[in-house]
């Protein structure tokens, strides 16, 4: 018997072998820099979460871009970057003694775990305050950016004449300064801090009010604000507490601040106001018979981006315009403002015309006018690409491939067994 | 002065070599090969083997290469053992901590994890080849329930070792797969707590996991596949595959197995390694976000092998589809041998050529029917509201069940009528027919199921984002 050879088998291994020695090497000599990238990617991908976390639980009162916010300090500094991690870390998990900032870790209580408060130390550390404050834009965190407002000066005038009227106006500028932030409008509260211009609120007594003012409210976000304020400025707000049904509607006012945009929130306001408002207020936001026109300057410079978000959320009663409150989130709503907020440069000073003017006879116009049609696509609130027709390739392809290589294994079989 | 004394003293090396091998290492082939035949290659294989039995294309491997990947899991699992925690969440912490400040975590996570999904085609194959070749027909049946054994064990291992990372998707697929447990009849809760070790997939969970994972599994399967081999040898060797005209060869040519065998065994597994080396050099195993309970992802998908049983779960009453229709393959698997008793078919691939003709008819239908009925029941049939007062367990269950065995009965009479076949061509048909359709749900549950667990096309999958 011829001795076989094993030639082929022989080279076979050779080559793995080969393949074997020289992957091992290159991996070796590349496993620094391959760690190096790893490293990078693991602070990319905490930095991501870290973002959403900032923008749900700390931009209330850090603000947009970790800017800070009245007494709250700004994250955003480079002082904080060279402090040690674990004071960071202690500082958000533990929270701070007198100060508006409370413990975050689930063992004290809060919401956060060890492995996101550490995602968020890595946020102060390392990461970039301008993209956080897109996220939380994008997010739909940015109305609870605090503000300050100025009080109407007519109304703020008029408590003048009330009893002890100077300290009332120091109050509301005090309040309008300090507290509309958290306590809303007119205090009338708003999703992080209770009404203060409340009866049930007016109940309570000077001390109790005068001690929460002062040293805060432990277990909330109120903070003890003896460090900001004099005790007489205190008095004074809680004289205003107690003393609010007096003062008219109106006098601290809502702000008009723009809501912020990104160019992501714009693309999704875009999509969403073709999916679900361009129906009735046209592709443009040209109006049509059914609804206003709101590319138009006169709606534009007179209505502030507050009540645009208002009118989407809760509609208009008495007309078409439903409320989209419970359809989408506060973020889409935001990014439908932002999107029609954009028109104001460019928009006509008179609307454009959606349909043929006065509907006289025919014969009276003088040339001839485009009438925009009207889209009547009725899609859902979220838009999704969805293929509506069979002819796609792929699935020509996809369907063709199966039934062929179906059709062709029981031809072959049945052929074979007749 | 005696002349013996004045040798020199062996030293300690010569002393160790003459202990191991008393009669020195001999000089001729025939010596050396004795010498080896009483060391651990010879426990395994024979000292002859027949030189049909190792045609690439009869067995292509499958076995050798399955033990290789056993071996491979075995020592990538005991590294990754040294650098990691069974605990929440520093179990996700250590997984991030070998893939960034490991000399080489990263190269033996990968290894492992593509290592384990690559086990379970390979067995999958292997029971195919086996069954196909009609390998499991007596004297082997024992060896045959060993294997399927061993399938469930290397299924459990991986689903074990899935949970592990302590990621999102390690922590919403084990949340999906346990919780076909709950629809075990009169003990599920309590099976679903016992496994769990809680309410819900937890730090108890990991630790449980993490135990079976690595002692208990890898300990019986170890116990088993050693008695497979020893069996293999046992039960006669490997089947000698045959051309379905050839008879028996009276006298078959035989080599050694050292070297014939063992070097290409040797080179198979080389290559392998080669291929896996690079394969874990060049795709990372996945990772994702630390596991959070709270936000669970859409859709929410089980392991990739166990998404043929979700699809089903689509489809039919959980006690229907999750545990009837799965127990009833898994006992029609272990007692397949028990069917097909044909002796003489032993060795050729699909039994004769008009197996192999019914079995491409088998196929071809089932790449047919199934996705028809899976579309047909997706968007068409709706028992429970045209049954509204029947109890879900028979209008969902049972009766669909009924409905899609009525064909396969009609296939098989059909089979019988027209093509005359008899048993082991009946059992090959359906095997094969019902072997498709669970590949087809499969790749369905895998690749055109989406949020919501609706059907999409792959390449127009919404992803939904939080």
């Amino acid at each position: 018997m011829k001795p076989k050879s094993y030639l082929i088998e022989s080279l076979i291994g050779l080559g793995a072998l080969l393949v074997v020695v020289s992957a091992l090497g290159y991996y070796i000599l590349n496993e620094p820099a391959r760690i190096l990238n790893a490293q990078r990617d693991v602070i990319a991908a905490q930095l991501d979460d870290a973002m959403t976390l900032y923008a749900e639980n700390c931009s209330v009162c850090h603000g947009l871009n970790g800017e800070g916010i009245g007494a709250t300090p700004p994250l955003d500094s480079a002082v904080l970057r060279t402090m040690p991690y674990d004071e960071i870390y202690k500082t958000i998990s533990r929270g701070r003694y007198q100060t508006a900032m409370p413990a975050w870790a689930i063992e004290d209580g809060g919401p956060l775990s060890d492995y996101q408060i550490n995602e968020l130390v890595t946020l102060i550390l390392y990461g970039d305050w301008t993209e956080t404050g897109n996220r939380t834009i994008n997010l739909g965190f940015a109305p609870l950016i605090p503000f300050t407002t100025e009080p109407d000066p007519v109304l703020l005038a008029e408590i003048a004449n009330l009893p002890d009227g100077s300290t009332l106006q120091t109050a509301v500028q005090l309040f309008a300064a300090h507290c509309v932030a958290c306590h809303g409008a007119d205090g009338l509260g708003t999703a992080i801090a209770p009404a203060l211009n409340d009866p049930a609120v007016r109940q309570k007594t000077a001390e109790d009010i005068s001690r929460i003012i002062t040293y805060g409210n432990t277990g909330t976000l109120m903070a003890g604000w003896n460090n900001v304020l004099a005790t007489d400025e205190i008095n004074a707000l809680t004289s205003l507490i107690e003393r609010w049904d007096e003062i008219p509607l109106g006098t601290i006012p809502a702000p008009n601040v723009p809501i912020p945009v990104t160019e992501e929130s714009l693309a999704l306001g875009g999509q969403l106001f073709a999916a679900n408002c361009a129906r009735c207020h046209g592709p443009e936001g040209q109006g049509t018979p059914r609804a206003p026109s709101l590319n138009v300057k006169s709606f534009l410079t007179q209505t502030s981006d507050q009540a645009i978000q208002q009118i989407i959320t809760l509609g208009v009663p008495g007309t078409a315009m439903p409320s989209w409150g419970d359809r989408m989130s506060d973020a889409e709503i935001q990014a439908i403002v932002g999107f029609i907020r954009q028109w104001e440069p460019t928009a006509p000073e008179v609307a454009v015309l959606t349909r043929p003017g006065g509907g006289g006879p025919p014969w009276l116009r003088n040339d001839t006018t485009n009438v925009n049609p009207l889209p009547s696509t009725n899609r859902p609130v979220q838009p999704t690409e969805q293929i509506t027709s069979l002819l796609d390739w792929r699935i020509l392809i996809l369907i063709g491939a199966v039934l062929s290589l179906a059709f062709a294994l029981i031809a072959a079989g049945t052929f074979s067994l007749r | 002065m005696d002349e013996k004394n004045s040798l020199p003293e062996p030293s300690i090396f010569e002393r160790m070599r003459n202990r191991l091998t008393p009669e020195g290492i001999p000089s001729d082939d025939r010596g050396r090969m004795r010498m080896v035949m009483d060391s651990l290659i010879l426990h395994i294989h024979p000292a002859k083997v027949e030189v049909s039995s190792m045609k690439w294309t009869y067995t292509w491997g499958l076995g050798g290469l399955a033990a290789l990947l056993m071996i491979i899991l075995g020592l990538t699992g005991i590294v990754l053992l040294n650098n990691y925690t069974p605990a929440v969440p520093q179990a996700y912490l250590d997984i991030l901590e070998i893939n960034s400040n490991v000399w080489f975590g990263e190269l033996i996570r990968n290894l492992h994890h593509w290592s384990a999904n690559l086990l379970i085609v390979v067995s999958v194959l292997h029971l195919i080849r086996v069954f196909v070749t009609g390998a499991y027909r007596p004297p082997r049946e024992l060896n045959w329930l060993i294997g399927v054994a061993m399938l469930l064990l290397v299924l459990g291992a991986n689903f074990t070792g899935y949970l592990l990372p302590w990621d999102q998707l390690a922590y919403w697929a084990i949340t999906v797969g346990t919780s076909i447990l709950s629809y075990v009849p009169l003990i599920g809760q309590w099976l679903t707590r016992l496994v769990l070790g809680g309410p819900e997939v937890g730090a108890n969970t990991l630790l449980n996991f993490y135990s079976m994972h690595i002692s208990f599994i890898p300990l019986i399967i170890f116990g088993l596949m050693s008695y497979h081999f020893w069996r293999v040898r046992k039960d006669g060797g490997l089947t000698v595959p045959k051309s379905s005209k050839q008879t028996e060869d009276p006298k078959p040519e035989r080599v050694t197995t050292i070297p014939h065998l063992v070097h290409r065994e040797f080179i198979f597994a080389l290559a392998w390694t080669a291929a896996l080396l690079t394969f874990a050099m060049l795709v990372p195993a996945p990772l994702e976000g630390i596991a959070n309970p709270a936000m669970s992802p859409n859709p929410a998908k089980a392991p990739w092998y166990f998404m043929g049983l979700q699809e089903l779960l689509l489809h039919f009453h959980p006690l229907v589809g999750a545990i009837v229709i799965p127990s009833l393959v898994i006992i029609g698997i272990f007692t397949l041998p028990f069917f097909d008793l044909n002796p003489k078919s032993v060795g050729v691939y699909f039994r004769s050529r008009r197996g192999r003709s019914l079995t491409l008819l088998a196929v071809g239908i089932a790449l047919i029917a199934t996705p028809s009925w899976v579309l047909l029941d997706e968007y068409v049939l709706n028992w429970t509201l045209w049954l509204p007062t029947w109890n879900t367990l028979f209008s969902n269950g049972l009766i669909p069940l009924a409905v899609i065995l009525l064909p396969l009965l009609l296939l098989d009479s059909w089979i019988q009528n027209s093509f005359k076949a008899d048993t082991e061509e009946r059992v090959l048909f359906i095997a094969s027919f019902l072997f498709t359709a669970f590949i087809i749900l499969t790749v369905i549950g895998i690749f055109f199921r989406g949020p919501g667990m609706s059907l999409y096309f792959p390449w127009n999958m919404p992803i939904v984002t939080h």
